[in-house]
């Protein structure tokens, strides 16, 4: 007994100490990207969360502790129920507009043969402009009197389209303001960021129709689907259920987060009457320009719970519906 | 059910001619395999038949009626993927029940949650459920109608693509590589199953392969097709011992058929090297000739052979031997079939006697088109030689 345990011993404490370097190799080689990301990600995550309960300014050298005061505000002031009016009005507008069109003209590009390369620039060109500069030009665009919008919607009055309700009033009083009047503000807001981001949407679906087997459509054919739209929907469209979730949940994400043109069109405010104040608006002006670091980082907080909700539906569909394995 | 006629049928892609006027008939019931190496044009072919793809020339019929300008969903045709081309995101019940829902249910009745209760759906939908059990218990994949595709093996998969297939009572099936995709063992067990099941439904099938084991098993008559053409169309046993040209023989039987270059002498006599050999030709032929010997019909002997050489190799299978014999100035070796038995006496470097049977020797003209007009006789300059 006492022989086998002398020749085990060594063996075993071999054993253990290999497991043990092993284990802090591992752990050496894991340490950098743990740090980073507790620094960068973290940190700042729980910082804002803590200073969302207090009413701490920049400069200042001390705070109050104020509870939930802050997330109080964001419930019962009218300001903020604006600043959510707007901000879904747009992601719920926005998205639906944005993934529908790029789905529609990556399926109008897939079955182009020739001038494919032109399309996609083409279409892609808004999403690689800077948004600050394409903001400038629709501001251009929209002015009232010498906007090119309205000087065509006038060239209309007169003609035919004046059936149109929407010219004929334009035609007797006048055509909107657009960009000053609240019931179009926000619109025009929804519309800029459709026309900025299906670009992107659509080059997403391009990449996911490349991984539609061709054979399908022949099997399809085969068992009797006859036209575009059975096709699409027996094969093209399940095909593209992971691209989707991603494409969806990316266009809530970024909708979430609209502030450029929202900072171009009215640096002071947030569009007439406050019908634009996005949330990212409202995180700025608060938390940047007003100095009001516990109100900014409450509506943060909010911002974040928005955004990790989307995550877990994402992961939850796509873990349940999507893939097929 | 319907017989197919396929005639002169064309197809031109760019400038590269695929398939050079084919014609076919196919009786109704028939088995019929197209076969040929890869880049011949049979997948082609079956697709155009299929009416996946339109051809540049020539006409289809199926059941005596042109099908030209047809779509393939109005062809009535049912066709086998080698891919098996299931739809991932259904279940196998989903995906047999396809084709019918297709052709059985309308638009309304098709729509997605609310199609069931459109007037007349459920009675459509429950014959629909009747006839997938149906086909599911003939092909035995009754227990994995819940599946989805994903979650099948490659045999599965094949099963519910066959299962597709025969749901509906096509007028044919064309099945293009079905079984190129399983293993080895599989393979032949589906083979066993895809013949049994074509003389169970006694359907006219056009069955693409590159295997001319498949071709020779299964087929009532083979399609051998290269470079576009059909070269032969035949029963198995006629493309095999009556081939008509050395394409053909060197395709079908494995090991491959043994070439060996000979010349006509005077008055139509065979001569291989220096060596005079019981043939003649009776016609006139010009140019080179060569002999088709397959290693079944060739015997190691060890009195009065026709030509010697010495082992290079053998591969025993077992039940039989395969014995490689280099012959001293011809390229390649020759193979021979010969009893496991022996395999002790045939070592490496082992000298051997060969003869053959002359009946069963095939004769190719340069061009390759068989020689039939030939005479087997026995002269005694030939036994002076060996």
């Amino acid at each position: 007994m006492a022989m086998t345990e002398c020749s085990c011993t060594p063996a075993t404490t071999t054993a253990l100490s290999a497991q043990r370097q092993e284990g802090r190799a591992a752990w050496s080689l894991t340490a950098p990207a743990l740090v980073l990301m507790f620094v960068i990600l973290l940190v700042p995550v729980l910082v804002a969360g803590f200073l969302s309960f207090t009413n701490y300014s920049l400069g200042n050298n001390g705070f109050d502790w104020v509870g939930t005061k802050n997330y109080e505000k964001l419930f019962t002031r009218s300001t903020y129920e604006k600043m959510f009016v707007a901000t879904f009005t747009y992601v719920v507008t926005v998205v639906p507009i944005s993934v529908g069109f790029g789905l529609g003209a990556a399926l109008l590009i897939n079955s182009l043969g020739r001038f494919r390369e032109v399309y996609k620039t083409i279409y892609f060109l808004p999403v690689m402009a800077t948004l600050l500069a394409m903001a400038i030009v629709w501001e251009f665009m929209l002015h009232p009197s010498i906007g090119m919008v309205n000087h065509v919607l006038e060239m209309s009055c007169g003609t035919l389209l004046e059936v149109i309700p929407f010219i004929a009033n334009g035609c007797v009083d006048r055509f909107p303001l657009w960009l000053g009047d609240p019931d179009y503000a926000i619109w025009v807001v929804c519309f800029i960021g459709v026309w900025q981001g299906f670009g992107f949407n659509m080059v997403l679906y391009l990449a996911g129709l490349t991984s539609v087997h061709r054979e399908l459509y022949h099997a399809a054919e085969m068992d009797g689907a006859k036209s575009g739209w059975e096709r699409f929907r027996l094969v093209t469209w399940p095909a593209l259920g992971p691209t989707t979730v991603f494409v969806v949940t990316i266009s809530c994400i970024r909708a979430f987060q609209a502030f450029d043109t929202i900072e171009a069109f009215w640096p002071q405010g947030g569009g007439p009457n406050k019908s634009a104040y996005v949330m990212m608006f409202a995180i700025f002006e608060k938390g940047v320009q007003q100095n009001l670091i516990g109100i900014g980082s409450a509506i943060t907080m909010l911002f974040l719970a928005f955004v990790m909700f989307l995550t877990l539906i994402q992961r939850w569909l796509v873990e349940r519906k999507v893939h097929y394995g | 059910m319907a017989g197919l006629k396929i005639e002169n049928i064309a197809k031109r892609f760019a400038d590269v001619d695929v398939l050079k006027g084919v014609s076919l008939n196919i009786a109704d019931g028939e088995f019929v395999s197209l076969v040929g190496p890869s880049g011949c044009g049979k997948s082609t072919l079956l697709r155009i038949i299929a009416g996946l793809e339109e051809q540049s020339e020539g006409d289809i019929h199926i059941g005596g009626k042109s099908v030209a300008g047809r779509r393939a969903a109005d062809r009535n045709l049912s066709m086998v993927f080698q891919s098996y081309a299931l739809y991932p995101h259904l279940t196998v019940l989903e995906n047999i029940a396809v084709p019918l829902k297709m052709r059985r249910l309308n638009g309304w009745q098709r729509m997605p949650f609310l199609g069931r209760f459109m007037p007349g759906a459920r009675r459509l939908v429950n014959d629909i459920d009747a006839e997938i059990s149906q086909a599911a218990n003939m092909l035995e994949i009754a227990h994995l109608l819940d599946r989805k595709p994903g979650q099948l093996s490659g045999g599965q998969r094949q099963r519910v693509a066959l299962g597709r297939a025969l749901v509906r009572n096509p007028a044919a099936f064309l099945l293009d590589e079905p079984l190129s995709n399983l293993d080895a063992k599989l393979r032949v067990q589906t083979r066993a199953e895809i013949a049994q099941l074509h003389r169970r439904l006694e359907a006219t099938f056009i069955y693409v392969t590159h295997d001319q084991v498949e071709a020779m098993t299964m087929s009532d008559r083979i399609a051998v097709m290269m470079g576009g053409r059909i070269l032969q169309c035949a029963t198995p046993d006629v493309i095999y011992e009556d081939p008509d040209t050395i394409e053909v023989a060197e395709f079908i039987g494995s090991p491959k058929i043994n070439i060996l270059p000979v010349r006509c002498e005077a008055g139509g006599r065979l001569a291989f090297f220096d060596q005079t050999l019981d043939l003649r030709v009776t016609e006139r032929i010009n140019g080179a000739v060569s002999l088709g010997l397959r290693p079944e019909a060739l015997q190691l002997c060890s009195e009065n052979p026709v030509f010697q050489g010495t082992v290079a190799h053998t591969e025993n299978l077992g039940a039989e031997l395969y014995v490689q014999v280099g012959i001293p100035g011809l390229e390649g070796r020759i193979v021979v079939r010969a009893d496991a038995a022996r395999r002790a006496d045939l070592g490496i470097g082992t000298l051997v006697g060969l003869r053959f049977d002359l009946a069963r020797a095939l004769v190719f003209d340069g061009q390759g088109q068989r020689v039939r007009c030939i005479e087997t006789r026995a002269t005694a300059s030939s036994h002076e030689v060996a």
